[in-house]
């Protein structure tokens, strides 16, 4: 059994002007000890996706149908109280932005052991020791426990969240563009370091970004999403080689290389369409090479494909 | 390129004094600064795109400021097509504002959020007396938006900002800049705020605009892969110096300076089946500014540190044409400067 199932899941922003339909029937599953990537443009719903997997849409966003299991618990259905037990113990998050995440006026111990004392009963000296033994693990000198967050560089705030957010153990672990606004140097640095916590923690993980080079460098299958569905699923190795959905061809022919010879790209013509009241048909439709009259006309089913499930009517 | 250089910066250097207690005010007399930008010699030729590379804190973003005069340099100059613009007045340098601008990073930030595109446009035009009349004005707007690629107009004139897209607003960042007819534009980090989809787009547009209007261009950015696909050479920058310079093919397939061969090796590739090489660089860049390190920055994060590496400063070492390094460790012929 996959360690995550998610069925049909629609997440509603209210707007004035109606419901915006951020994640619209998104189907995914997760096994035990893979890490999914999820890639797209800003407003994809990538970020809304995670959340939900967090319970942590909160209005106007609304998730408005289809279920989460996760270890076969629809945590949809779950009071407040378990829910809170299971965000930390079972589920945890590093969101976007670490220098913002962390409480300026908090020291980074005192912020670590929070959160374990939240969870387990354990004194205040146990907590400390488990604090310490995270830092290391993230790679920073137990002896920095007392220091405050601005006395930490941007690499280091990054793996002090990563600390926080594995401290309980959990079983998945979401990963929101942990990477982003880092140098090139320190970003090496820290995918290093988490995937060499995925394996000693036996972690399962989801991965989101924008920056498709480090997806295909962390990432055993990746979903592309475009204006809240899932376009394509497939392991990496496929995806970049030979992407079948022509959003997943176009937005891998947009992405510059440092290998290999210098060429010409293509950016995607036009922008997403609003998500208020979207016609019908396929969402990429309108900046679609290959559209038809049935693109505009029929959503497309999702076919597997060689065990890749594409969204699209041209690609069966 | 030297013989047609449009910009010339020779030894320019940006210190920011630092802070200091009352006691040591009173009983260290020695000046306390960080070295921001240290010593910067280099030229940008007509129709060169040369791109700037490094880390956040390496300096780029104050070099980009001093050079277009929005802070006076600590010492060096600054030559502006045979003129020297760093002496000049606010007044005096009116005139060479005009023709060296500049692209911010962020389009949601440097846009005003109460004026429509066209209003924007209209200021810019106003500011430096462009056009006569009304009439003319709107021309221009229509025009410099056609060459953005805002099409069709229409749709555009009376948009606010928050109805666009990151995308669409640097273009009419791009446009606010082009309509002054600019010689010399600096892009500051001008596409890392947007999507990837429609990043190659604005680099396009930049590209263009050097073809068909003749601008030069510096192109600042901490991403090697954007700078790789417009520029035609690359300097690398660390802690406030140039440590290599060359073409960009050079630059990327054949660094020289440790420092640029660890950050082409931490640079991520598109490919899954890739190998993920270890990166040849130790420790991390140093928070707290020091301004008595003699010799090489680099020394203490670098795996082939020599000796002497720590008692002088390297000399600019020509490594092949037009492509040099600043290290101890490479072969070749120092250059004066």
């Amino acid at each position: 059994m996959a360690l995550v199932e998610v069925e049909d899941l629609k997440i509603h922003f209210m707007t004035r002007r109606g419901p915006a339909k951020a994640v619209d029937n998104v189907n995914f599953a997760i096994k035990s000890n893979e890490t999914i990537g999820f890639i797209g443009e800003s407003g994809c719903g990538k970020t809304t996706t995670a959340m939900a997997l967090m319970r942590f849409v909160k209005a106007p966003g609304k998730i408005v149908d289809g279920s989460i299991k996760f270890m076969g618990v629809d945590i949809l259905e779950l009071d407040e109280e378990a829910m809170r037990q299971t965000r930390g113990n079972f589920i945890s998050i590093v969101r976007q932005e670490a220098q913002n995440a962390l409480n300026p006026v908090v020291t980074i111990g005192k912020q670590i052991t929070e959160m374990i004392m939240e969870h387990d009963q354990v004194s205040k000296s146990k907590a400390l020791d488990r604090a310490k033994k995270q830092l290391n693990l993230v790679g920073i000198s137990d002896t920095r426990i007392n220091s405050y967050p601005h006395e930490f560089s941007g690499g280091m705030k990054q793996r002090a969240m990563v600390a926080i957010a594995t401290a309980c153990n959990p079983k998945l672990l979401i990963l929101d563009e942990p990477t982003t606004g880092l140098d090139v140097i320190v970003q090496r640095q820290i995918l290093g370091m988490l995937k060499m916590l995925k394996a000693e923690l036996g972690l399962t993980a989801v991965f989101i970004s924008h920056d498709l080079s480090v997806v295909a460098e962390t990432c055993d299958r990746v979903a592309v999403m475009y204006a809240g569905k899932i376009m394509e699923q497939s392991d990496t190795t496929s995806l970049y080689q030979n992407p079948l959905h022509p959003y997943s061809k176009a937005l891998i022919g947009a992405y510059p290389s440092l290998k290999g010879e210098r060429k010409r790209l293509r950016s995607i013509p036009g922008a997403p369409m609003s998500l208020i009241n979207p016609p019908p048909g396929c969402r990429f439709a309108p900046r679609c090479e290959l559209v038809q009259d049935i693109c505009r006309k029929q959503e497309p089913p999702i076919n597997n494909v060689d065990g890749r499930l594409i969204a699209c009517h041209m690609v069966t | 390129m030297k013989q047609e250089a449009i910009l010339q910066v020779e030894n320019l250097k940006q210190y920011f004094p630092l802070r200091k207690g009352i006691f040591s005010t009173l009983f260290d007399r020695r000046p306390s600064y960080y070295p921001a930008v240290d010593n910067l010699n280099f030229s940008v030729g007509k129709q060169e795109i040369l791109g700037f590379v490094g880390e956040s804190g390496c300096g780029k973003s104050t070099m980009s400021r001093t050079i277009l005069q929005l802070i006076k340099p600590t010492d060096g100059k600054v030559i502006f097509k045979g003129t020297r613009v760093d002496t000049l007045n606010r007044g005096e340098f009116k005139p060479y504002r005009r023709k060296m601008q500049m692209i911010f990073q962020d389009p949601f930030g440097s846009l005003n959020p109460r004026r429509t595109v066209s209003e924007t446009l209209r200021q810019t035009i106003r500011i430096h007396s462009l056009a006569p009349d009304r009439a003319t004005e709107d021309e221009l707007i229509r025009k410099t938006l056609e060459e953005v690629g805002l099409n069709p107009v229409e749709e555009y004139w009376n948009k606010y900002p928050k109805l666009l897209s990151g995308g669409q607003l640097q273009r009419v960042s791009i446009g606010r800049v082009l309509i002054l007819q600019p010689e010399f534009v600096i892009a500051d980090e001008s596409v890392s705020m947007l999507d990837v989809s429609v990043r190659i787009g604005i680099l396009d547009l930049i590209l263009k605009m050097r073809e068909k209007y003749g601008i030069s261009f510096i192109y600042i950015t901490h991403d090697l892969i954007t700078a790789r696909y417009i520029c035609d050479r690359i300097a690398i920058m660390y802690l406030g110096k140039i440590v290599e310079i060359g073409p960009t093919e050079e630059i990327v397939n054949n660094p020289r300076h440790p420092y640029t061969q660890a950050l082409i090796t931490a640079v991520p590739v598109p490919d899954p089946t890739a190998e993920t090489p270890e990166v040849p660089i130790k420790g991390f860049v140093p928070t707290t500014p020091e301004n008595n390190i003699d010799g090489c920055n680099f020394a203490e994060r670098c795996l082939n540190e020599l000796e002497r590496c720590t008692s002088g400063e390297p000399p600019m070492i020509e490594v092949g044409e037009q492509h040099f390094a600043s290290c101890f460790g490479v072969d070749g012929v120092p250059t004066v400067n």
